[in-house]
């Protein structure tokens, strides 16, 4: 007869069983604490007050009332909050008050996706139904309603969007919003961590636009800004919205007992040290998990992924608890769907969920015993995103991390206390990039005149608009610089993607029913768009078939299959001018700007796991230059002892590693910083490695990585040096470091480019 | 002339001389005394156009006038002023009866802009109307000479006009909006901008002519409907492009062809109003039987059934094939709704007989209410639904979907009177 195991008996059974107590390398525990709670302020307005109580809530937490009276005071500020810590009532509280007490007083909510701002809004309008107040809050997107949406223009006191509807169809329209904009009193950002890089830059700019319509109209909105865990949220929070922050990190939520496991799956060859796949283990310990109904959820970074595990573990546990038990949750279920996934999470009629990073964001799914990462997902903030669906305030909890096999993967099992210790990743943004930059004073020129002189975002902008008048976009008059085009700039220029001239993806998987599922700069496409590529795309695989340069489109069809594509570029890499400089006896590292001519070659197949190459084709497309910042590094001693060849080598093995580590510094996805290895560089003659943004004029990461550069170095050598392989392997230095000195060579190189700082 | 339209009159001369009342220069004084320096100013008071100058900005306005005895297409301009007291002496009610406005309180109004967008940054720079004064046309546009003087421009303009009485072609969805945005953009500086009611034309000549013509716009209407030429017209499609260089170079010559082009639709509206009006009223020569359907069609929907019934009762007995049935029908349900269900019948059992499509299914559905609810007569009422399953079957074959209302609509009317036929 089974009988039901508890968690801590399930606990028991890992740090026993032989088969699974080896696999794990680190067990921290993480003491639960009590909630620091205050009574409610005094001032607060009591059906605001009573509907809180309706719900339980009788006094807050300490971060919650810091969050009010900063709100109240008029006082921009960043709140730090992990999952679960009653993050919006940090903002909520504020502005339901500021509008009680004023009905004209109105406030922007900006969420990165459409699916929060949903959310948002039903937990929104519950708490104002609670509470019996008339306060209108509505969401304003692509999807509103032609017939409502003059009335959420006049009388929504709350309008939820998202920056790239408030680009592209707000701003250019505030004369329809007049009474919003001359009586905005709160601009909130919820998931500032996510306003990085590119779409962190053009946001930024959006902002800008926002403060100079608030102006014309007489208002001055006080910024509230929410993240999760990152290094630098009040630094990220101010280069956003150009406001100076007060921060609130001391967080006031109660959590129980929380037990972390990183889990390590065997070695099954140690030459290549290549492990088993964690989704067998996963299985494994999922299974156990849910047999014995404990609520369980398991992440995976890949669409593919979460349908396999979900599959296995349906197969596995039907008999026990019936496979409707366990679902899974990713981007392409309908909403409908996802409602009712969420419902039955929170109520427990589901037992266990298999999600991609979808459920990472403040979607309400309650809290749950277990989580299960299959795999890094790529920054610390998102892992404790996910860490944090696994805790309840009372009682134990357990998060167990799996790890993959790429190397950032490898490298956190080693390294658990890159969990613990303050977040090294630092989100940046570069608003003045001048290409993100020139195309907001557009948007910002036809939606109100420039005067002459005129600040914008903290800098004389006279150059770009006496630009924009050569370019006949606009014209000076008196003066003022007037939009005299009859384009409307927005609608060119999206917030997400890279260079205007983007690459269209079009999946025809269901041909003749073709959909765009995407869009890509060129220079991206080059290496990862060319024919018998494999794109992913939101977790999913497709295979391009054919690519059309002329056109700029690429069409795709979803396959399933056991590799990835890399293809080669060949790089010549000029450095245009040295903005920053510093040296020692034996290197000189520098940040600037620099030309990339590249031109793909060939591609190689390259095996998940083993990361074998099974197979590879020539690519036939025009040369391409990328103007754009970047970080070097040059040795300036002679390597007598290195032959050219090891050299060279040992230069791709360090650039290979230090790719896989930059990461955990600066927050970015994989492609977003290339790299390039030179024995000779043009400019200086020296071995030379160059780290540079994807982006045409870079949106800050090759400067973040200037500034970080020896703890980066340290981290690369510790991670090539901690690696259990022989002589090299995929995890550190790389796949085309074949010879048995490879790995040392690369070690020496680090030691050469970290000596004497 | 009503009581009315007197005090818009009085209102509206008041507002154009409120600054002479005021004590203050007319607005045209200004020139002599200003220090604005007004590129081509001799050039283009050569051809009518007067700066109006305030805060040290300025704008271009043009007037032209024609006597009303002059002929544009099929009519005169005086035969508007017939147009308008028709609407005096009829009871019926229509958005787009002068009833109660004398023909002088009517703007005919029509914008250019920069761009279509309807963003902040699409400016408009021209705005041209035409009015009647005495026995004269008058045209007046406003030209923003560049993008800085939108004060004078609208100033100058919501001083001279009445805004709530304004004629436009798709004023309604485009250029009142537009006003509204830029007005909003300097509504400091500029009288306020109250709400306003107008005559939009677009919706009168789709209802009346988007069966017969390629497409709406008022170039093809004048020519088609209208009967009017015009030569040597600059497309619109170049109005942005030549507006900027105008503002780049102030050379005249494209900018006039922009004013003249303007000017022609603001007199057109002129021409349209008054045939649409004889349209309505049954009064235009030659009415085509599609013509009168159309306007019966629009009286019905305005529960204006008098009217309605008139203008249905002559087109059926020109029309044939699917207008034919869709004429009965739509008259039918006229009669009903006057309580003549006796005159209704025949006209329906005839679209029955020999009507096909939505017309037959939905004249089966109100004989079949007639027999279920009148005449108790539910087998009968059932033996007309079995028609509308037949004619839905027939459409499903042919177009490979079924009208889905209609035929849920036939479904419970059949299950509701087998329940009934048990029971009797």
């Amino acid at each position: 007869m089974f009988k039901r195991k508890q968690l801590s008996q399930l606990l028991d059974w890992l740090k026993t069983d032989k088969n699974v107590k080896e696999n794990i390398t680190h067990w921290e525990i993480i003491e639960g604490k009590e909630a620091d709670y205050v009574p409610m302020p005094d001032d607060l307005h009591p059906e605001l007050k009573k509907a809180l109580e309706k719900r339980g809530i009788t006094q807050l937490y300490s971060h919650q009332k810091e969050a009010y009276t900063y709100g109240m005071n008029g006082e921009h500020f960043t709140a730090v909050t992990p999952t679960a810590s009653g993050k919006t009532l940090c903002y909520n509280l504020p502005v339901l008050q500021t509008i009680l007490e004023d009905d004209t007083a109105r406030a922007l909510y900006l969420f990165p996706t459409k699916a929060l701002s949903y959310d948002q809004k039903n937990e929104l309008n519950e708490l104002i139904d609670a509470a019996g107040i008339s306060v209108n809050s509505y969401t304003y997107d692509g999807d509103t309603p032609v017939n409502i949406r003059q009335k959420i223009r006049k009388a929504g006191h709350i309008v939820i969007t998202n920056p790239d509807m408030l680009h592209s169809g707000i701003l250019p329209h505030h004369t329809k919003w007049v009474s919003l904009f001359e009586n905005l009193k709160f601009v909130i950002i919820d998931e500032l961590h996510t306003y990085r890089g590119v779409f962190g830059s053009h946001t930024a700019n959006v902002l800008r636009r926002l403060k100079r319509i608030c102006e014309f109209y007489g208002s001055r909105p006080v910024f509230i800004c929410t993240s999760a865990t990152i290094a630098n949220p009040k630094e990220l929070a101010e280069a956003l919205t150009g406001e100076n922050m007060l921060l609130i990190d001391k967080n006031g939520a109660p959590a129980g007992k929380k037990h972390f496991i990183f889990y390590n799956p065997p070695v099954v060859n140690r030459q290549l040290n290549i492990r088993r796949s964690p989704v067998l283990e996963v299985r494994k310990l999922a299974g156990e998990f849910l047999k014995n109904k404990i609520q369980t959820i398991i992440f995976a970074r890949t669409r593919v992924r979460v349908e396999v595990i979900l599959t296995y573990l349906q197969e596995l546990i039907k008999d026990k608890i019936g496979e409707k038990k366990i679902r899974g949750y990713r981007g392409g279920y309908l909403p409908k769907e996802r409602r009712e996934i969420e419902k039955g999470l929170r109520n427990g009629d589901i037992y266990g969920v298999v999600s991609t990073n979808a459920l990472e964001l403040g979607v309400d799914i309650g809290s749950l015993q277990v989580c299960i990462m299959t795999g890094y997902p790529g920054t610390v903030a998102s892992a404790w995103q996910q860490a944090g669906r696994a805790g309840r305030r009372q009682g134990e909890a357990a998060v167990i991390y799996v790890a993959g096999t790429s190397p950032l993967d490898q490298y956190v099992i080693r390294h658990p206390e890159y969990f613990f210790k303050q977040s090294p990743e630092v989100a940046r943004i570069n608003p003045d990039n001048l290409l993100i930059l020139v195309d907001h004073i557009k948007c910002a020129a036809y939606e109100l005149p420039f005067q002459k002189g005129e600040m914008f975002g903290g800098m004389d902008v006279d150059d770009v608009l006496d630009f924009l008048v050569d370019q006949k976009v606009l014209t000076l008059s008196g003066n003022k610089f007037h939009w005299m085009s009859d384009s409307f700039p927005a609608h060119n220029i999206s917030l997400r993607s890279a260079s205007r001239e983007n690459v269209v993806i079009i999946d025809q998987t269901e041909a003749p029913d073709v959909r765009v599922i995407g869009e890509m700069d060129t220079f991206s496409a080059m290496t990862l768009l060319h024919e018998e590529a494999i794109y992913l795309h939101q977790g999913t695989q497709y295979q391009v078939e054919e690519l059309d340069w002329e056109e700029k489109k690429a069409y795709v069809r979803e396959v399933n299959v056991d590799y990835y594509t890399d293809a080669n570029l060949a790089v010549q890499l000029k450095v245009l001018e040295i903005d920053k400089e510093k040296e020692t006896e034996s290197v000189v590292t520098g940040f600037g700007e620099v030309s990339v001519q590249a031109m793909a070659t060939i591609f190689k197949k390259i095996k998940f796991e083993t990361h074998e190459n099974i197979g590879s084709g020539p690519i036939h497309l025009p040369e391409q230059i990328l103007h754009t910042s970047s970080c070097w590094i040059s040795l300036k001693k002679e390597l007598k002892e290195f032959p050219e060849k090891r050299l060279e080598e040992a230069l791709t093995g360090v650039t290979h590693a230090l790719k896989n580590i930059v990461p955990m510094f600066v927050m970015s996805d994989p492609n977003d910083v290339l790299t390039a290895p030179q024995v000779k560089a043009v400019h200086n003659d020296l071995p030379t490695i160059f780290l540079y943004d994807r982006y045409p004029g870079g949106v800050g990461l090759s400067e973040q990585i200037y500034e970080s550069i020896t703890a980066i170095l340290r981290e690369t050598k510790e991670h090539i040096t901690g690696c259990p392989c022989e002589a090299g392997c995929p995890s550190c230095v790389g796949p085309d470091v074949r010879s048995d000195t490879g790995k040392a060579d690369a070690v020496r190189l680090l030691e050469y480019f970290l000596s004497g700082w | 002339m009503t009581v009315r339209g007197d005090q818009m009159k009085l209102k509206n001369k008041l507002k154009i001389y409120e600054s002479y009342l005021a004590g203050k220069n007319a607005p045209v004084a200004e020139k002599s005394t200003s220090s604005v320096e007004i590129p081509n100013r001799d050039e283009w008071e050569k051809r009518q156009v007067t700066p109006y100058i305030l805060d040290g900005q300025y704008c271009l306005i043009r007037e032209k006038r024609y006597p009303i005895s002059m002929k544009r297409g099929k009519y005169r301009f005086a035969d508007f002023l017939d147009a308008v007291s028709l609407w005096q002496n009829t009871g019926v009610a229509h958005p787009l009866s002068a009833r109660d406005y004398s023909p002088y309180d009517l703007f005919f109004f029509d914008t250019e802009t920069t761009g279509l967008s309807g963003g902040t940054g699409n400016i408009i720079f021209l705005l041209g109307y035409a009015y009647f004064e005495r026995d004269q046309v008058v045209v007046k546009q406003h030209l923003l000479p560049e993008p800085g003087g939108e004060v004078p421009l609208y100033d100058s303009f919501l001083r001279s006009v009445d805004y709530t009485t304004l004629v436009t072609y798709n004023g309604r969805a485009f250029d009142w909006p537009q006003v509204k945005t830029r007005h909003t953009l300097i509504r400091e500086h500029v009288p306020k901008l109250p709400s306003f009611g107008h005559f939009d034309l677009l919706h009168a000549a789709r209802r009346l002519w988007k069966h017969r013509l390629e497409s709406v716009k008022l170039s093809i209407v004048e020519k088609e409907i209208l009967g009017i030429e015009r030569h040597d017209d600059l497309p619109g499609h170049l109005v942005p492009m030549v507006y900027f260089d105008f503002v780049d170079t102030k050379n005249m010559e494209g900018i006039l062809k922009v004013l003249e082009h303007n000017e022609e639709d603001v007199l057109s509206l002129i021409i349209l109003y008054t045939h649409i009006t004889d349209q309505l009223l049954g009064r235009a020569g030659g009415q085509t039987a599609e013509e009168k359907l159309s306007c019966g069609r629009w009286y019905a929907s305005l529960k204006e059934g008098e009217m309605a019934v008139r203008f249905l009762e002559d087109a059926v007995r020109e029309l044939e094939g699917r207008e034919l049935w869709q004429g009965m029908f739509e008259l039918a349900n006229v009669y009903k709704k006057q309580n003549r269900l006796e005159k209704s019948i025949p006209l329906w059992q005839e679209t029955v007989d020999s009507g096909r499509g939505n017309v037959k299914i939905q004249s089966c559905i109100e004989l079949a209410k007639y027999f279920e609810h009148k005449q108790k007569d539910y087998r009968r009422a059932y033996n007309i639904c079995l028609i509308a399953v037949d004619e839905c079957s027939r459409i499903k074959k042919l177009r490979g979907n079924v009208p889905d209302l209609l035929f849920a609509d036939i479904n419970k009317r059949m299950s509701r009177l087998e329940r009934k036929m048990e029971k009797f």
